[in-house]
């Protein structure tokens, strides 16, 4: 019996999401805290404000015995007398109904006279008064009268005993266009509420809801959008199961956006796959779906009863309107389109009371949604330009398949960035597989493999990487201004230990769209992680760069160079997992040393001096010498260093030019960046030293040796042209020490 | 700026031992230089460069070296370098000097092979 439907519902299958908001609806009605509470429940046509208001209705009614609810539908066209005696019987009906346990009652026609005659002789709690009133204001043409009478019917009703009725009252905005004698419905309605204190919960599409009349706290206003991303795939998952439909959870997701999550378009689009034998299998099944809906299906025929137009007039201000993101004013509108100014005033109002327009001092704005955007652009080519359908519908597919694309990134905006928060988050000390942080390891191991990169469990043995142990993250909105992908912050200390020197900050780079990272990607991450650096006082820090999609060779070959650590999709759910199975314990302190540490970067600016290449010797001794370098290494470090500088310098384009200086110390190597703001590679090149270099018995040409030095004393270098400079590239592969060899460690 | 270098020099006969600084870099070459040229004209034919207070010897302090090898080449000189660190005999490697100049791992045996020199010239 409880679980009896006094107004229709959709089935139980097909509701999603609204669980917790009927929840919380059900019990403000119930609560007593001394004021009645008013809630209005606001939002667009068809999110499912009807399906919450039965639902509450039907819970209270089954669900206990202190309110009484009387659930009542405004219609457009009803007069305010017609409306009186509609809210009046259907009050009464489920005043007695709740009273009798006779849900019949409620929704069963039920005449005014037989109520009458029902309460007739029963005076006590005074409903048999409200027909008679009722009837005496009807013979004399008092409306007015009929009205008041009927709203202050649940507030006597409440306060005769026999429970406090809660009114539950649909699409209330419907009573703003009811007029009499100056006032209008809803303020009537707002004013007996107000006097009476009754409860109420009320649905409307307009968000500016008139309740100056009632006492300031009462009212609480619901914002009901359509369903979230989750409940959105859910709802439509289990649909395409139910119908046997096939699916790609992906395009789903596209679907569930481009719907904005609105229950009716989403069952809509599902039922027409089943009509048709279509699927959502990949973009253009889904499009071309979406297409036939939009402009003859169901979805177009809700639309074109919700939009009502009558003449071009009303189209040209809405398709003009859509096409728009600001407001607009009407009298601009008005000349532009060529309209009487009556008659797009009389089309914004009336768009405006369906919830598809704004207006605001004498400004137009589009308060429709994508859906119905397209539904208008589409009777605009129609009807007023003349285009037929199947033109207008394949425009309609083609901006949308071109649209699509991009919307799948949009989809995945800010997914990345709160997984990989959640995952720095996570770092506490683990132990990680090192190839985990570098992309082209983990692709060459998939490629050697010949396998999917699922089966890369071999990983596991891979050589470790001791996480840090991260005590906050934050993003750089604070810190950059400009518009660019987000970099996450975090902020941790290495080694299991507290001091300055294990502090590091972790900065990672999101990539969300569906494009590899690319080469610009790289250049601009770290030129904002060097920007941002100033903000930071540790010198540790860690760059990570995460794509989606993951890199572009160009891309890989400069992370390397960089020092940069990369991550994509895959490596990044391996490093979730692998933290899950560690249950966030932390790894015993290791034992200090090259093995463990992670990358350090350290910069130094030189000035325009003598001997200041000195200072970056005396900086690459210090870090080579922590890293584990010998002293013969150090010295071929410090040699070249200087060179680099020396070069720098020589071919700064300014006389105090100033050369920047990057050390970044990783497990396996130094990498050494010079960069000044000079010249081109040809002049640095260096290339006549060698080729004019003498035989054995002349003596070797005396300048020009700088970058031959640099290539015979350090493993790799790389000449660059950088925006306004040049970059001189050196990395020195470390030897342990005592080995003696030439022999790589790594 | 000759009175900078007095203390770092020693004179042993015909020959002069000179001892550059921790670091040679332009300035410092073109010091050695002008002390090499004093002393060839003072009529020293042996020139002893001890790099063992040298660290880092830049590529502009290698030419200028160079040119000091070729100017007393040109009065029929030696120059013997000595104490060269690893580093920078691996410097002079590449440049293709030490194929030159005759090296030594100290000042005591660069003296030496200067003595023996200097009596060969004088027989």
């Amino acid at each position: 019996m409880k679980d009896k439907l006094i107004f229709p519902t959709c089935p139980e299958a097909e509701f999603f999401g609204r669980k917790d908001l009927i929840s919380g609806l059900c019990s403000a009605a119930t609560e007593d805290k001394g004021i009645a509470p008013g809630i209005f429940l606001v939002g667009r046509y068809w999110v499912g404000k009807t399906e919450v208001l039965r639902r509450v209705h039907n819970e209270l009614y089954w669900g206990q015995a202190g309110s009484v609810p009387v659930y009542f539908q405004l219609s457009r066209s009803k007069d305010p007398a017609a409306f009186a005696e509609d809210f009046l019987r259907e009050t009464l009906k489920q005043i007695l109904a709740f009273r009798t346990r006779t849900p019949e009652l409620a929704t069963h026609e039920v005449s005014l006279e037989r109520l009458e005659a029902e309460l007739e002789g029963d005076e006590e709690d005074g409903l048999y008064g409200f027909i008679k009133r009722h009837k005496e204001a009807k013979r004399a043409g008092d409306a007015l009268s009929q009205l008041r009478n009927a709203l202050s019917l649940p507030c006597h009703s409440s306060k005769a005993g026999g429970g406090r009725v809660f009114l539950i009252l649909d699409d209330i905005d419907e009573s703003a266009r009811m007029r009499l004698h100056g006032t209008t419905v809803l303020k009537e309605f707002l004013d007996a509420v107000g006097r009476g204190s009754t409860a109420f919960l009320a649905s409307s599409r307009l968000r500016r809801i008139p309740a100056s009349g009632l006492p300031t706290g009462a009212i609480e206003i619901n914002e009901m959008s359509g369903l979230g991303e989750e409940a959105s795939i859910s709802m439509l998952t289990e649909l395409c199961r139910n119908y046997g439909i096939a699916f790609d959870t992906e395009i789903l997701r596209l679907a569930s956006s481009r719907l904005e999550g609105n229950p009716m378009y989403m069952k809509n689009m599902v039922w027409a796959a089943r009509r048709s034998g279509g699927n959502f299998e990949t973009l253009k099944d889904f499009v071309d779906l979406y297409a036939v809906e939009v402009t003859e299906g169901n979805i177009a025929f809700a639309l074109r009863s919700l939009i009502s137009l009558k003449g071009q007039s009303g189209l040209k201000v809405l398709n003009h309107s859509s096409r728009i993101a600001t407001d607009a004013s009407l009298e601009d509108v008005t000349d532009r389109l060529r309209l009487k100014p009556d008659e797009a005033a009389g089309v914004a109002e009336d768009m405006a009371s369906r919830g598809i327009l704004e207006t605001n001092l004498g400004a137009i704005k589009w308060d429709g949604d994508t859906v119905t955007k397209d539904f208008v652009h589409f009777a605009y080519e129609t009807m007023v330009r003349g285009k037929s359908a199947d033109e207008a519908r394949t425009q309609l597919v083609r901006e949308w398949l071109k649209s699509g694309y991009s919307l799948r990134s949009v989809i995945w905006q800010g997914r990345l960035k709160s997984d990989c928060e959640s995952l720095l988050k996570a770092f506490n000390g683990q132990s990680i597989p090192r190839v985990l942080f570098n992309n082209r390891s983990f692709s060459a191991r998939c490629k050697n493999n010949g396998t999917a990169r699922k089966n890369l469990e071999a990983i596991s043995e891979d050589e470790p990487f001791l996480l840090p142990q991260i005590v906050g993250t934050f993003d750089t909105l604070r810190h950059e201004k400009a518009e660019a992908p987000p970099i996450v912050v975090a902020h941790g200390f290495q080694n299991n230990r507290y001091d300055a020197n294990n502090e590091v900050v972790w900065l990672a780079g999101i990539k969300e769209a569906l494009q590899p990272v690319n080469i610009g990607d790289i250049e601009n991450f770290v030129r904002r992680c060097a920007i941002l650096r100033e903000n930071f006082k540790t010198t540790r820090i860690v760059r990570w760069m995460i794509g989606r999609e993951g890199f572009s060779s160009e891309a890989i070959k400069r992370i390397d160079a960089e020092g940069v650590y990369s991550s994509d999709i895959v490596q990044l759910g391996m490093i979730k997992s692998r933290l899950e199975e560690q249950g966030g314990k932390t790894t015993p302190a290791a034992p200090a040393g090259p093995g463990v540490a992670p990358i350090k970067e350290f910069e130094v600016i030189l000035p325009s001096a003598s001997k200041a290449e000195l200072v970056a010797a005396r900086a690459a001794e210090e870090i080579g010498t922590e890293m584990g370098f010998d002293e013969h290494a150090i010295g071929q470090i410090k040699s070249a260093l200087v060179e680099a500088c020396i070069n720098a310098f020589e071919h700064s384009k300014t006389r105090l030019g100033r050369v920047f200086l990057r050390f970044i110390a990783s497990n396996d190597r130094l990498t050494i960046h010079v960069q000044n703001q000079g010249t081109d590679l040809d002049r640095l090149s260096g290339k006549g030293a060698v080729e004019e270099a003498s035989g054995p018995e002349t003596m070797p040409h005396r300048r020009g040796w700088g970058i031959e030095l640099m290539r015979g004393l350090m493993d790799e270098v790389r000449l660059e042209n950088i925006r306004n400079g040049a970059k001189i590239v050196m990395v020195k592969y470390l030897i342990q020490k005592g080995d003696g060899s030439n022999e790589k460690q790594f | 700026m000759k009175n900078n270098f007095k203390k770092n020099y020693r004179d042993i006969g015909t020959s002069v031992i000179l001892y550059p600084d921790n670091y040679i870099n332009d300035i410092e070459g073109e010091k050695i230089e002008e002390m090499c040229e004093d002393f060839l004209k003072k009529g020293f034919k042996t020139i002893i460069i001890d790099f063992s207070g040298t660290e880092i010897i830049n590529s502009i302090g290698v030419s200028i070296l160079i040119g000091i090898i070729e100017r007393v080449r040109l009065n029929k000189g030696i120059v013997f370098f000595s104490g060269l660190k690893k580093i920078n005999q691996e410097i002079f490697s590449i440049v293709g000097l030490t194929k030159h100049i005759q090296v030594f791992n100290t000042e005591e045996e660069a003296v030496t092979s200067a003595k023996d020199t200097a009596s060969q010239m004088m027989m």
